[in-house]
């Protein structure tokens, strides 16, 4: 346990400087995109005064319109902190193998179970999904104080940061309403890390042969994922089964896929991986 | 660098066995005085990272030459070269010996008179002791450091 | 003891060890001599649990692998396998976080020996000076047994003469060593033990001082026996 933890702070350690740089370009990039947004709504408002002697007739501006406004800024960062996250999932073990220095073989001749090593790379992935997520709330915070701070009172209605999050398509997306959603979002991510971290481990473990067997393993477990949905429906109305019950096939489904991959992934680091 | 006694003049061959061919070093230093008798000699480790050999290979050395009572060590006191006059003279006549019988079989496929042979070998031999004469006097120190 | 029992392993339709068996002995020097390709590494990493073996046994002191084998044998491998971006004192402190057997005093020895500044950072340092400070990782622990491959090749004469030093001090003895060399030249005065490997498979096992005494022949010549029969 002691062991795990020393490793999951190591993993987590190595990503610091680049964890800080998504994060630093997240927040440039969605404040810019605020700042230019907002000072251009302002302006046109003030030049519409000036020229009409009066607002133009939709002059409220919200939190949630503004966040509506500058969909693009937001999703860059996003977009590039998910795929960054992505190609981390990949690099995290391979990163071990390639290169002068072949961690790899200090990694696995640790005087600990080697299962440790695959929980703590899970652990430092998911840790830094949720630092990303829990970073664009703080974000949220500090940008409906840049908004408080940049449009006049007399502009400025009211809204819920809920709402704002509504607005924003890829907010919307990031940060669900309900606690449900949210578990099933990122309940499927973690259970594509975990297919993805098995594949590598066959890779790594039969190397050239392997590559065929981790995408047969991957289309497998697609497959038994999108499977009931296929054949049973779940918005037909002639379906066979009620949609609760297609719901907790699925769910059982997920929880095999996730416990196979697991144990197959632990067996795999025993006793067949090659440095 | 002052080097003690000369424990690292010694190049190994690599067919004879190595602790023979450390136990020689050491009837070597005795004979050539560089080793007194009495005196202490290092311990096996020292002598392992002097000569660079392998501590178990060092250790069968001093083996063989307790057994051959060319050093003596009592209790926990450190190995000394023996004391035994018998001894000491028994290597000098081996190492006088086997240096002599080297010398006669060489010379011996040139044909000779022995009296001329002796004649040479004493003059050259008188030769070389006024050459080295004057540089082993600063020999025989006893610094085991380096 | 070191045990390797009948090990086969394939790789891409060949068999790179074909029924390999010998055992290294604590407190002894034991060699694995052959030219590149023969296979040498390959045993230390399977011992070590680092690559799978088709079939076969491999035993310390009677225990088959398990993670608690990593405190008792250290392996030292023919790279440094430490993060680039660590410094010294980095590595030296990962070790220490996770290793029992780590003792942290031969660290600091070995360190000041080697004359190694662990402020640099681990990418910075010159192949000499990796491979020493890859025998300072190797070493510190209060292991049994060291596994090491190739400790000299590629390395520049003074570092070679330093790490051959090693070979002859407290630091080794009592301890069972197993490493592997392409060429024996001086190594030759060291060892006391010599398996010669040849394409996967053994093909001598000898003590070194016995054949000296009893057939007059170096380690050179027992080899060249084996390559050019």
């Amino acid at each position: 346990m002691n062991r795990y933890l020393k490793l999951v702070h190591m993993e987590i350690y190595r990503f610091r400087y680049m964890l800080a740089i998504l994060m630093g370009l997240t927040a440039v990039c969605q404040i810019v995109g605020l700042v230019l947004y907002l000072n251009s709504e302002v302006q046109y408002r003030y030049s519409h005064f000036d020229k009409f002697g009066q607002w133009p007739d939709s002059n409220a501006m919200s939190f949630a319109r503004a966040l509506f406004g500058t969909q693009g800024w937001f999703a860059i960062p996003v977009v590039l902190c998910i795929a960054a996250l992505i190609l981390y999932a990949f690099l995290i073990w391979y990163r071990d193998w390639f290169g002068r220095s072949t961690f790899i073989y200090r990694l696995l001749m640790l005087p600990t179970a080697r299962r440790h090593i695959y929980l703590a790379k899970l652990t430092a992935l998911i840790t830094f999904i949720f630092a990303l997520v829990g970073f664009q709330l703080v974000l949220l915070s500090l940008e409906k104080w840049i908004f408080a701070f940049t449009v006049p009172a007399e502009l400025t209605e009211h809204s819920y940061i809920a709402e704002a999050i509504e607005a924003n398509r890829v907010l919307a997306t990031l940060l669900p309403r309900s606690f449900e959603q949210f578990m099933y979002a990122y309940g499927i991510g973690i259970m594509a890390v975990i297919v993805a971290f098995t594949a590598i481990l066959i890779e790594r473990s039969f190397r050239l042969i392997g590559i065929v067997y981790a995408a047969f393993y991957v289309a497998a477990c697609l497959l038994a994922v999108v499977f009931p949905i296929y054949t049973f429906g779940i918005d037909r109305s002639n379906a066979y089964l009620y949609p609760e019950e297609v719901f907790g096939i699925e769910c059982l489904i997920c929880i095999l896929v996730i416990s196979v991959s697991v144990w197959l992934g632990f067996r795999l680091l025993a006793k067949k991986i090659t440095v | 660098m002052n080097t003690g006694a000369g424990w690292e003049d010694i190049v190994f061959n690599s067919r004879d066995p190595v602790y023979l061919q450390v136990v020689r070093h050491f009837k070597e230093l005795i004979v050539t005085g560089r080793l007194d008798a009495g005196q202490v000699i290092p311990s096996r480790r020292e002598l392992g990272a002097k000569l660079k050999i392998n501590p178990n290979t060092a250790q069968r050395a001093y083996k063989e030459m307790e057994e051959r009572k060319l050093i003596v060590t009592e209790g926990n006191s450190p190995s000394r070269i023996t004391m035994d006059d018998n001894v000491l003279r028994t290597i000098r006549s081996e190492l006088l010996g086997e240096a002599v019988e080297a010398f006669v079989a060489s010379v011996s496929k040139i044909n000779v008179p022995v009296e001329e042979l002796v004649e040479l070998v004493k003059i050259k031999y008188i030769e070389a002791q006024d050459d080295v004469s004057g540089r082993t006097v600063s020999e025989g120190g006893g610094d085991k450091h380096d | 003891m070191i045990e390797v029992r009948n090990i086969r392993k394939r790789y891409r339709m060949r068999y790179v060890l074909q029924d390999v068996s010998f055992t290294a002995e604590k407190g002894q020097i034991t060699c694995l001599i052959g030219m590149n390709g023969a296979g040498k590494s390959t045993i230390l990493k399977a011992i070590m649990g680092l690559t799978p073996v088709k079939s076969g046994q491999i035993l310390i002191d009677g225990q088959p692998l398990g993670k608690s084998v990593y405190e008792k044998v250290a392996f030292v491998p023919d790279h440094l396998t430490m993060p680039l971006g660590m410094k010294l004192s980095e590595g030296l402190r990962f070790m220490a976080d996770f290793y029992d057997s780590w003792n942290p005093q031969r660290a600091e020895e070995l360190i000041r020996f080697f004359k190694l500044d662990t402020k640099e950072r681990i990418g910075n340092l010159s192949k000499g000076t990796a491979a020493k400070f890859n025998l300072v990782l190797g070493l510190a622990p209060n292991s049994e047994y060291v596994l090491m491959d190739e400790p000299f090749s590629g390395i520049d004469m003074f570092s070679r003469e330093m790490i051959a030093e090693v070979f002859s001090s407290e630091l080794i003895e009592e301890r069972g060593v197993l490493l592997t060399t392409h060429e024996i030249g001086e190594m030759e005065h060291l060892i006391d033990r010599a398996v010669i490997m040849r394409d996967g498979k053994i093909g001598m096992d000898f003590d070194c001082e016995q054949v000296r005494s009893e057939e007059g022949k170096s380690v050179i010549d027992v080899m060249r026996e084996v390559y050019l029969p």
